[in-house]
């Protein structure tokens, strides 16, 4: 499945902590505070623990939104938008 | 004679290769890796120090006694709890870092399994249920059978794993091809 992760954490350590987590369970980062990738159910229940234990629950935000293929197709990327193929991950390695 | 833990033979249920990977050819899978592992391992020792005279006498618990390494020939382990009830006797109780969803899963039945093999010998006394409590479910308790025939499945696979370590065995894979799908020995297995 697709996930879509957007947060706004006051704490410096805790939002790094969360970008963190998400870059390395698999995201691509497409904004400042928001990532996209593929993941199985596994994963996103772990990143949603590692998350849930850093954040303020008064004052943090954090939206884990589901997403399938043909979802993500039918959204309007403009101007400087990700490659919806790689957040996919239909494309396997970059060559640069 | 080896002697085994509970994970080590739910392991040989999953697929006896596992066994053959880990235990012969000594491939460690790396298991601290995974993050909800670490998790379930706080909790439990915070569960060690947190309501330690409470008795659930819903189910009819009379005594239990806590975190108890157990051991007979062939078989070892630490039970969570082992409870002595109101009919005289004796159940496992296991804490699992999981949410309840609709069904007990079989490696969860085969750890019970095992604890009650483990307690019949230690305690002696019978063991025909078991219990397992999903923290991440509000606690949701759950009682599970524990029959004659499940008791001696465990000594069969003891046995059969056994052999695979002494006789340098390479066993059959599981005919459940699923479960290659996320093997930590999936790059190294032969179909």
């Amino acid at each position: 499945m697709i996930i879509w992760v957007l947060y706004d954490i006051k704490n410096d350590g805790a939002r790094n902590f969360v970008s963190k987590a998400c870059l390395k369970s698999g995201l691509y980062r497409v904004q400042y505070s928001c990532f996209l990738g593929t993941m199985n159910a596994n994963e996103k229940d772990t990143l949603e623990l590692q998350i849930e234990k850093v954040i303020n629950e008064d004052t943090d935000k954090v939206y884990i939104f589901r997403m399938n293929k043909e979802q993500l197709k039918e959204c309007s990327m403009l101007g400087q938008a990700f490659d919806d193929k790689l957040v996919t991950d239909e494309i396997k390695s970059l060559f640069f | 004679m080896l002697s085994f833990y509970p994970s080590q033979i739910i392991e040989y249920l999953y697929c006896p290769r596992y066994t053959y990977f880990e235990y012969v050819l000594r491939i460690p899978q790396q298991e601290d890796k995974f993050y909800k592992v670490q998790r379930g391992r706080e909790i439990h020792n915070k569960k060690l120090e947190q309501n330690k005279a409470y008795l659930r006498k819903k189910i009819g618990v009379k005594n239990k006694c806590l975190d108890q390494y157990l051991g007979i020939e062939g078989l070892r382990g630490k039970v969570d709890e082992v409870l002595e009830l109101n009919d005289g006797n004796f159940a496992p109780l296991d804490y699992k870092f999981a949410h309840w969803k609709d069904k007990v899963y079989e490696t969860y039945k085969q750890q019970l399994f095992c604890y009650a093999v483990l307690i019949e010998k230690n305690f002696k006394s019978k063991v025909n249920k078991g219990f397992l409590v999903y923290i991440r479910s509000q606690h949701k308790l759950i009682e599970v059978e524990v029959s004659k025939k499940d008791k001696q499945k465990i000594q069969d696979s003891m046995k059969a794993m056994t052999d695979i370590i002494s006789k340098n065995k390479f066993p059959r894979a599981t005919s459940y091809k699923k479960r290659c799908l996320n093997c930590t020995y999936r790059n190294i297995c032969i179909k």
